[in-house]
């Protein structure tokens, strides 16, 4: 089994290695022919230019706001050098790229656009909500036939899709303004000021919705796996008797269980 | 009755793609069935799942996929499998596809499929794998041959050899692209109608077609074109000699309005009538 493994990484290493022409290149052109019109490494370079094109688009596809902002070319630039040096580990494509806000945010040339980062985290909040289980309604009956001695071990949970961000930036305007379909104004003011956000998807309808503090402390516990005695604690100064039936109307708590 | 279409597979069908949901749907589109890109439904829920279930209540389909990598090295990718077959049993197609070829290697995938060496080691370990995954699975799988840009030094045997091969080793049948021995035989200068002699007639259970893209030195597979003249050709040739199997239409880059697939697929099931 020894040289067809061997070959299968050097093959992998000429891909993605930092140079054009560099070690592993040398090394796997050995193993190959050339032809009438292209040498051995014209023909891996074939695949190497396919390999990091089709991860680049595949992170424009998932990236489009990030893509605007940035300008193809740009992007295109960035997004090379991080799937050269971020290796996808599923077989899905679709699993790939969700280490792109991290890597923009210590990615010195984009640093100008410090709100980058965190469009780029809710850009795949959304990829991933997309995708996310369907979710049936909360059994209210069931809440409401759990003993008063236990109400204190319910664990509510948010939708199977549900992400929450905060931003210093209003990121969702940002988002808002560069869709295809924007017809208002593209300025964004960056002192309007921070964003606490959940970006879920209701039945098939994608949602980015803004929360107030109240429900961005009691969504933030809940995914924390905060218990319902720890979040009627005076000292959280949560409204629990408004702001959860508010919370569960509009969707963010999709079940609850019981703790053990 | 059936959720599901009865239909079996025959005639030139379409691969499905997102942008054309509406369409299908709206229009009752006059195909005879459609292949679905596995991984595309390999989400929890949401709008891709929901479609592809309206699809197949009024169309046979068949199950497609860039990412068991049987060729690869690396372990098999049981998690993978588990969710391909719980989607095989959801949608019920009429059978699975992948190809020969490998995509990862040390867990780092390419999302590009990568030709093997054709070599006695390769062919023992891509037929002990595929063993096991028809094991898993509980069917016989398609393979299909891929287009290739580089050729190895090191090769005991053609690639028509090593797929002979492999269905004696596995009992697996073959899905023969037409587009990509057209593009491999151009780019490695083998003779396509040589390849399609060698395959074991009544072993074929699908045909693809698929437009190329021309560079300098080679032939490029992008399936963002129609289907070129000398492919039809082949394609006649194919049909010819292996009599009227389904074909498939693939498009997957700069993907046309619908009625430009469906016409492509009339010019595939003119052939097929022809010769029938
Ligand atoms: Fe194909």
């Amino acid at each position: 089994m020894t040289d067809l493994r061997e070959l299968q990484h050097l093959f992998r290493d000429a891909v993605f290695e930092e140079t054009s022409d560099g070690p592993a290149l040398q090394a796997f052109s050995k193993l190959i022919n050339d032809s009438a019109g292209l040498s051995a490494a014209g023909h891996l370079r074939i695949y190497r230019g396919a390999i990091l094109g089709t991860l680049t688009r595949a992170l424009g596809n998932i990236y489009p706001v990030c893509k605007r902002l940035l300008g193809d070319q740009f992007f295109d630039g960035m997004a090379r050098i991080h799937a050269r040096n971020t290796p996808s580990q599923s077989a899905d494509l679709a699993n790939y790229g969700g280490e792109f806000g991290d890597f923009i945010a210590s990615f010195e040339p984009a640093a100008t656009l410090p709100y980058l980062a965190d469009v780029a985290r809710l850009e795949w909040h959304w990829h991933r909500a997309f995708h996310a289980a369907d979710e049936a309604a909360m059994d209210l009956a069931a809440l409401n036939n759990v003993p008063l001695a236990d109400t204190g071990r319910i664990a509510f949970r948010l939708p199977a899709s549900a992400r929450l961000l905060d931003s210093n930036f209003p990121v969702q305007k940002i988002w808002q303004v560069n869709q295809d379909d924007w017809q208002g104004d593209q300025d964004v003011n960056l002192d309007e000021g921070d964003a606490s956000l959940i970006i879920w998807r209701k039945q098939y309808g994608m949602r980015i919705d803004e929360l107030d503090s109240q429900e961005s402390q009691l969504l933030g516990a809940i995914d924390n796996g905060a218990l319902f005695n720890e979040l009627s604690q005076p000292d959280m100064g949560l409204e629990l008797d408004t702001l959860l039936p508010r919370c569960y109307q509009q969707g963010w708590i999709a079940g609850f269980t019981l703790d053990a | 009755m059936s959720r599901f279409s009865q239909a079996t597979i025959a005639g030139a069908g379409i691969g499905l793609r997102s942008t054309h949901y509406q369409d299908i749907l709206n229009d009752k589109a006059a195909v005879p069935w459609f292949e679905v890109l596995s991984e595309n439904y390999f989400g929890d829920g949401g709008l891709p799942l929901h479609y592809l279930e309206q699809v197949r209540s009024d169309y046979p389909v068949t199950l497609h996929g860039v990412g068991m990598s049987l060729g690869s090295t690396d372990p098999l990718d049981f998690s993978y499998l588990a969710r391909l077959k719980q989607l095989a049993e959801q949608i019920e197609p009429a059978w699975i596809s992948d190809h020969l070829a490998w995509i990862s290697a040390g867990n780092r995938y390419v999302h590009d499929l990568l030709p093997l060496p054709y070599t006695e080691e390769a062919l023992n370990h891509f037929a002990e794998r595929l063993l096991q995954v028809q094991d898993f699975l509980g069917c016989r799988l398609l393979i299909e041959n891929p287009s290739s840009y580089l050729s190895y030094r090191k090769t005991d045997m053609t690639e028509w050899e090593f797929l002979q091969e492999l269905v004696d080793k596995t009992d697996c049948d073959i899905l023969f692209d037409v587009n990509n021995v057209y593009v491999s035989g151009t780019n490695h200068g083998f003779d396509p109608i040589e390849y399609l002699h060698a395959l074991p007639v009544g072993r074929v259970k699908e045909i693809h077609l698929a437009g190329y893209q021309k560079h300098d030195n080679y032939l490029f597979d992008t399936h963002g074109f129609r289907v070129h003249p000398p492919v039809w050709e082949l394609y006649r040739a194919t049909i010819e000699h292996l009599g009227p199997v389904p074909t498939l239409i693939e498009w997957d880059n700069d993907i046309p309005p619908f009625e430009k697939l469906v016409d492509e697929a009339g010019m595939a099931q003119k052939v097929l009538d022809e010769i029938a």
